[in-house]
């Protein structure tokens, strides 16, 4: 499979697992995974879980506008994703910037060791 | 000197070059780097130095919003960067958000392996 479509394949995984049931992102991430929300740095699956699922709003949907990917050297891939994010019951959307660092798994799949979220106020 | 200053050490004296001196940014490359620039997927110190000083304007000034680090493994470090780009005669700044992948060089400094640029669109 090619690095774009996989990059495109994560990319979609990970918003609709997000918009629809927060917690089963533990899976993508491990106890070395790394998130900095807003500035917030939050380190291990359980704490980012803990992190992502208490945010606050209960429902909410990403679109995506843009990704970009590239090799990041022994396996990785660097995704760069653009979009934004509707919160239930809100008039605007939120506009974000995101970029995930994947290493493989011995499964063949990848899971999340950099995460980092941020907004892009108007 | 910590991972953090680290990052806004690099990120000062990119802008601060690329506002100056394009061409100057070619020693923060090498031969495998790789620059995503607006989806253009371009590699290599040379062809990266030749997209930006072709880029259709004399002169801009980039003021850094956020700067945001995570160590990548291997000694490489994440730099995720958002800010605005004032070209001279526009009167609208443009808004955009940036990712670095740094791995160090023998000399104890860093180059850039990956690098991928988007504008946030309003």
């Amino acid at each position: 499979m090619d690095p774009d479509s996989v990059a495109k394949a994560f990319v979609e995984h990970y918003y609709s697992t997000f918009d629809a049931n927060r917690a089963g992102l533990a899976n993508l991430y491990q106890e070395g995974s790394m998130l900095t929300f807003e500035g917030q740095k939050i380190q291990g699956s359980q704490n980012i879980v803990a992190k992502l699922t208490s945010l606050p709003f209960q429902q909410c949907k990403h679109n995506i506008t843009t990704v970009d990917c590239q090799p990041s050297g022994s396996g990785g891939m660097l995704v760069f994703v653009s979009g934004n994010l509707q919160l239930a019951g809100e008039q605007h959307a939120l506009k974000f910037s995101q970029m995930f660092h994947l290493k493989p798994t011995p499964q063949g799949s990848f899971y999340v060791l950099n995460d980092i979220f941020r907004l892009n106020y108007a």
